[in-house]
C-alpha cells in the first residue's frame, strides 16, 4: 500500500508542482549494437545477427524543485528490449533534513553495487556495460525510503545511505523467470573517498519469496509423497537473504583501476550462493580511454538438498529435485577488452570485445558491441 | 638600461598574468578564507558551505568560457568529459545537481554582487572592486 502511496505522490507532485517551480530536464541514451561471433551463440540478449536494440534505451529525468527543501524527481525509461516501452524507473520524493542528509521517498534504486545508482547512464562509465559477472541481481529497484548523509571525516569524504523498502514484481534469477517479493528490505551502503581513491561496503537484508510453476510443481509433488522437509529445503519462502558488496576504486594519473566482489545468500532455499568479482584497468589518453578486464562468477549449487533424498525414492523425483538445484551452479568467467572514445563534449563512442568461458559446458562464446552513450 | 628594465617589467607581468589567469571570487562582504579543498568540495557538491559555516552558492561559468576550461583542470584536475560524467552520476540519481552556470565574467560579477552567499571564478584580467578575490590559480 504505502509504495503506491509513494509513487502516486510522487507523479502527483510532480504534475501539480506550479508554473513557477524549477523544473530541470536532464536525459541519457544509448544506443548499441552487438553480435556474437560464433555461430548460433547467445550471450547477454544477443545473437550472431546484429542486433541494434537489445542494449540500447532512452531516458529523460524531469526534477522539479518544490522549494522549502522539497524535490520530486521522476525518470522515465524505455529500453529497446523492452521494445522502448517507457516506464518509470524511479519517482521520488526528496527532503533536505539538513545541507548534508537528504530523505527520499518512493521508488529508488537498490544500492547493491558500486554502479547500481548510474548503470543505466552508460556515459559516466568507460566499459560498454557493467559486468555481468558481479551486476546481475535482477531487483534494481525497490520502493520505500532512503536517508542519504554525506560528510566529511578528516580528510575523508563519506557518504552513507540508508535504505528500508521491498520489492514486489517478476524478476530473473539466474536464468529462471520467477515472480519475486522481497520483504523488509533494509540496507547500508557506505562510501569513503580521498585524492581519488575509493572504497564502498554495501549490506542488504530482506525476506525473499520466489515463485515459479516448475519449482512449486516440483515442491508440491515432495509435499505430496511425504517429502515435506526436502520441499521446504528447496522452496523460496520468506526466506532470509544477504547482499554484501565490497568495491575499490582509483582514479590517478589518467589510471582508472575498479574492484568488486559481491555475495548474495538466500538461507534454505535452492537458490545457490552467488559469489562474482572483476577487476578492471583502464587509461585516459586524452579523449581516449583503453582498457581491459576480467570478472568471474561462482556459484556452487546446494547438493546437499539432494542427499536429503530418502533411498527408494522414485528416480523420476529424484532427477527432478537433482536438475531443480543444479540449474542454480554458475561457473563462468570473461575477459573484456575495450575502448571508450570522448568524441564529443556530450557523448561517448565505445567499442567492446567480451570473451566468455562457461566451465560447465566448457563454452566459449564472443561478442562484440559498439555503441555510443550520451547525456543531456 | 632603462629599457632592459621595460622589458625585464613586461615580461615579469606577462609571467604574471599566465601563472594568475583565474581568480576566484566572492562577495566583498565575505570573510572567508577558501582553499583548494574547499573550493573542490563547494564545485564538486561535496559541500555547501563556507569556514564560519554560512551557506555557499557556486557559480559555474559556461562550457566554452577559457576561465572555466582553466578552473576545471587547474582546481577540480578533471577534463570538461570527466566532470560530465562525474555529475551524470550525481544529477541521475537526485544526489545533486551541478553549480548554476553562467555566460560570462560580468555575469559572475552581477550575481556576486547579489548575493553574498555565491562564489565564482572569472578571468584575472576582469577582477575589479565590485568583488573580493579569495585565490588565484
Amino acid at each position: 500500500m504505502f509504495k503506491r502511496t509513494a509513487l502516486t505522490l510522487a507523479i502527483a507532485a510532480l504534475l501539480a508542482a506550479p508554473a513557477h517551480a524549477d523544473l530541470t530536464i536532464n536525459g541519457f541514451a544509448s544506443i548499441k549494437a552487438g553480435m556474437t561471433l560464433d555461430n548460433d551463440a547467445t550471450l547477454y540478449g544477443y545473437d550472431d545477427d546484429l542486433d541494434f536494440k537489445n542494449e540500447s534505451l532512452f531516458a529523460v529525468q524531469v526534477m522539479s524543485d518544490l522549494g522549502e527543501k522539497l524535490s520530486v524527481t521522476a525518470q522515465l525509461m524505455g529500453r529497446g528490449r523492452e521494445d522502448f516501452n517507457a516506464e518509470f524507473e524511479w519517482a521520488f520524493l526528496s527532503y533536505q533534513l539538513s545541507d548534508n542528509l537528504q530523505l527520499n521517498a518512493g521508488r529508488l534504486r537498490t544500492p547493491f553495487y558500486k554502479y547500481s545508482d548510474f548503470k543505466d547512464v552508460g556515459y559516466a562509465y568507460d566499459w560498454a556495460r557493467v559486468p555481468e559477472a558481479v551486476y546481475n541481481l535482477d531487483f534494481d529497484n525497490i520502493e520505500g525510503v532512503s536517508l542519504y548523509h554525506t560528510t566529511t571525516l578528516g580528510s575523508l569524504d563519506s557518504s552513507l545511505q540508508l535504505i528500508a523498502g521491498s520489492f514486489d514484481g517478476d524478476a530473473v534469477v539466474t536464468g529462471l523467470t520467477v515472480q519475486a517479493k522481497i520483504d523488509q528490505v533494509l540496507g547500508a551502503a557506505w562510501e569513503l573517498s580521498r585524492d581519488g581513491i575509493s572504497a564502498r561496503l554495501a549490506y542488504l537484508r530482506g525476506d525473499t519469496s520466489l515463485s515459479n510453476p516448475d519449482i512449486d510443481a516440483l515442491t508440491g509433488i515432495l509435499t505430496a509423497s511425504g517429502l515435506g522437509a526436502v520441499a521446504r529445503a528447496i522452496d523460496v519462502n520468506e526466506e532470509s537473504s544477504t547482499f554484501l558488496g565490497l568495491a575499490l576504486t582509483l582514479d590517478k594519473n589518467d589510471w582508472v583501476a575498479v574492484a568488486e566482489i559481491t555475495r548474495t545468500e538466500v538461507d534454505d532455499s535452492l537458490i545457490a550462493e552467488q559469489n562474482g568479482y572483476y577487476v578492471s584497468l583502464g587509461h585516459r589518453f586524452d579523449s581516449l580511454t583503453p582498457y581491459v578486464s576480467y570478472e568471474k562468477r561462482d556459484n556452487d549449487a546446494k547438493r546437499d538438498i539432494i542427499a536429503l533424498l530418502p533411498q527408494g525414492v522414485p528416480a523420476q523425483l529424484a532427477l527432478g529435485v537433482t536438475q531443480a538445484v543444479e540449474r542454480f551452479e554458475v561457473k563462468r568467467d570473461a575477459w573484456n577488452l575495450g575502448l571508450r572514445y570522448d568524441f564529443h563534449p556530450s557523448a561517448a563512442f565505445k567499442a567492446q570485445l567480451t570473451r566468455v568461458n562457461n566451465d560447465i559446458t566448457d563454452d566459449d562464446t564472443s561478442l562484440v558491441t559498439l555503441g555510443v552513450d550520451l547525456v543531456f | 638600461m632603462q629599457l632592459v628594465k621595460v622589458m625585464l617589467l613586461t615580461a615579469a607581468c606577462l609571467v604574471g598574468a599566465a601563472q594568475a589567469e583565474i581568480a576566484v571570487v566572492v562577495n566583498p562582504a565575505n570573510a572567508n578564507a577558501v582553499s583548494a579543498d574547499d573550493l573542490n568540495r563547494l564545485f564538486l557538491g561535496r559541500s555547501s558551505s563556507f569556514a564560519d559555516g554560512s551557506k555557499a552558492t557556486p557559480l559555474n561559468l559556461a562550457e566554452g568560457q577559457a576561465a572555466r576550461a582553466e578552473f576545471d583542470s587547474k582546481v577540480l584536475n578533471r577534463s570538461a568529459a570527466q566532470l560530465k560524467a562525474y555529475w551524470s552520476k550525481l544529477v541521475f540519481t537526485g544526489k545533486g545537481t551541478p553549480p548554476k552556470e553562467l555566460a560570462d565574467d560580468a555575469a559572475v560579477k552581477a550575481a556576486l554582487a547579489a548575493d553574498s552567499s555565491a562564489i565564482g571564478y572569472i578571468s584575472s584580467g576582469s577582477v575589479d572592486s565590485s568583488v573580493k578575490v579569495v585565490a588565484t590559480f
